[in-house]
């Protein structure tokens, strides 16, 4: 079954994104760690009000071996009507990072980067210096790893599970063997014995 | 490690002269779900609201990374439980796109995806309606929306086969056609509808008690509601018509008539409005692809290597039988690159940022979930009101917390 195993990790395309011309219609950049805030406060005054999303992928194999993906609307932050609103122009920012290294917040560009920003530090383990408020928000507060990390085991890492409970063991029950009457045989003498009564 | 051992945010804990600290859920009926809500009060004054989420979080991200594409679509329809659809949609048009066969996709598909998408809103904004008036105490209003809700259910499990979660959308089309009397029992739907949305206008719209709850509550001006990302009908409420059906048109939405309804006030009153105006501009799509639905044709895209072959070719055909068998056994691939698609749900800009690395299961699947920043905007506005006007504000942005938490 598909799901119980781990995926596999990618080999030769070790880069997606950079294998082929962009293909929907968002204007895509790349930014090196260093200019990335640099980057966005100016994408911020050039009227990038919205910051629809903040996310990450890892590319275990690649260094640097993370991509946080930012995505902007330039929408103005004003009343307009459906025709004002057009076809606003859109961005998608990509920034290379090690997983030893940090990135600036830009939770005070856009207030919506808080739990982006949250979110990429629980399931990435990447931290964003300069956030107010960075602790984990989807795994339990104790949990240990990051389990959108291409390394991390899809069921989770190895740990002692509880002991089956007492009502499950029950005395009449034969592990491996199915409980009497619900063999082929059992039914099939079963219904002979019904043809013949 | 010292960062998980962070037990609440610094700010609540250290609590002002006359304030107390009040855990909201997540258990708490006006919560629609499992949210958790960090309360600073002074008093019956909100003075600060830590919404706390994850409560939900099934790795629904993570597990469609182990499953084939066809398959990943299965757990990723169950992030948002009230509008299945549209992620199914979003997802397909993000791996069509991947594929190259967007333009490919017939044109009856499109008609029926379009349809499928319209009903869902309705049934999502039924539920969102429903529960808001339970929230505010008007409980008769539920058992009109959800009989409304229930009619629509019963035509995604005619063509689906299932009342919640279809599966109906497939990459490439969809899945087998209308059944027969599929399109008698939508004209009836579409013929009760405006009596039903007069009854449910009659009973919350002109509502002194409802008025009263509600406008001036939660106002989320448009610098506001951008700075949080807000979108869908709560940023419409605040006055921008920004919707994606019709800035970036997909499955040809560009050719059907319909108006973004948007207000100016930006409260929980307009938000309501706006989404009962959505449900009448929903229909009006619906009827539109009615008319379209008499003319017969394939459902799925004609493309062996991403769509099953037809049932009764299958004992013919030994070509038919390989491709069923590889598609079942291994999925098909799907060529690297990366794409984001994006689609208008009930609540929102839904979006997938999807990766593919050239094999038969995604690389990555980012959701950009609407839910989630529309949820956030509520540390936002909630500072300031009464705890009464907390319930008002989450019923009125409207959260799914299978999509928040995912």
């Amino acid at each position: 079954m598909p799901s119980t195993q781990n995926p596999p990790i990618a080999g030769a395309a070790i880069d997606p994104p950079s294998l082929r011309p962009p293909i929907d219609d968002a204007a895509i950049e790349r930014v090196e760690s260093a200019q990335l805030r640099e980057r966005l406060e100016a994408l911020r005054r050039d009227g990038y009000a919205v910051l629809l999303d903040l996310g990450a992928v890892d590319y275990l194999r690649r260094t640097p071996r993370f991509d946080v993906v930012y995505h902007l609307l330039q929408l103005a932050p004003v009343r307009a009507g459906v025709a004002d609103v057009g076809s606003p122009a859109r961005k998608r920012v990509l920034c290379g990072i090690e997983s030893s290294q940090h990135l600036p917040t830009v939770m005070d560009l856009w207030k919506s980067a808080d739990w982006a920003e949250r979110e990429v530090y629980d399931l990435f383990g990447i931290v964003f210096d300069g956030h107010s408020d960075l602790r984990r928000i989807q795994m339990p507060r104790d949990w240990e790893g990051h389990p959108l990390r291409k390394d991390y085991p899809m069921r989770g890492p190895e740990r002692e599970r509880a002991p089956r409970p007492a009502f499950a063991n029950k005395s009449n029950v034969v592990a491996g063997t199915p409980p009497a009457g619900r063999t082929l045989e059992a039914l099939q003498e079963q219904v002979k014995r019904a043809r013949e009564s | 490690m010292s960062v998980y051992a962070k037990p609440l945010s610094p700010e609540v804990v250290s609590q002002g002269d006359n304030t107390m600290v009040l855990s909201m859920g997540p258990q708490h009926p006006s919560t629609h779900g499992v949210l958790q809500i960090v309360l600073e009060i002074d008093g019956e004054n909100v003075v600060k609201a830590d919404p706390e989420i994850g409560y939900l979080h099934t790795g629904i991200e993570k597990t469609a990374e182990g499953l084939f594409w066809t398959q990943a679509q299965t757990v990723i329809e169950r992030m948002d439980y009230l509008a299945p659809s549209s992620n199914a949609l979003c997802y397909s048009l993000a791996v069509e796109k991947l594929l190259g066969i967007t333009d490919r996709i017939p044109e009856r598909a499109q008609i029926i995806r379009v349809m499928d998408m319209e009903l869902t809103r309705i049934a999502s904004h039924c539920v969102w309606l429903g529960t808001h008036g339970i929230d505010l105490g008007a409980i008769s209003v539920f058992f009109y929306c959800f009989d409304l809700r229930e009619h629509i259910l019963d035509l995604q499990e005619a063509n689906g086969g299932a009342r919640m979660h279809p599966n109906y959308m497939r990459v490439g089309g969809c899945n087998g056609d209308l059944p027969d009397g599929y399109l008698a029992r939508l004209d009836a739907l579409i013929e009760k509808f405006p009596g039903r949305m007069r009854e449910l206008r009659g009973l919350l719209q002109a509502n002194p008690i409802f008025q009263d709850r509600t406008i001036d509550v939660g106002v989320l001006t448009p610098e506001e509601a951008l700075q949080w990302s807000v979108t869908g009908p709560s940023l419409r409420a605040s006055g921008v018509a920004y919707d994606v059906r019709k800035a970036y048109p997909y499955t040809g939405y560009d050719t059907y008539e319909f108006d973004v309804p948007s207000r100016t006030e930006g409260d929980a009153y307009a938000r309501f409005l706006v989404r009962l105006d959505e449900m009448d501009q929903s229909i009006r799509i619906v009827q539109q692809a009615r008319k379209r639905l008499d003319t017969p044709g394939p459902v799925m895209i004609d493309d062996p290597k991403v769509a099953l072959p037809p049932k009764e070719t299958i004992a013919l055909s030994m070509e038919a039988l390989i491709h069923h068998f590889k598609l079942i056994s291994e999925g098909f691939r799907v060529p690297p690159g990366d794409v984001y698609q994006n689609v208008e749900s009930p609540r929102g800009e839904l979006g997938y940022y999807i990766v593919s690395d050239g094999e038969n299961r995604p690389y990555r699947v980012r959701t950009r979930p609407p839910s989630l920043y529309n949820l956030q905007a509520l540390k936002g506005i909630a500072p300031g009101n009464l705890i009464a006007d907390l319930v008002v504000m989450i019923g009125s942005l409207d959260p799914v917390f299978g999509e928040v938490d995912r």
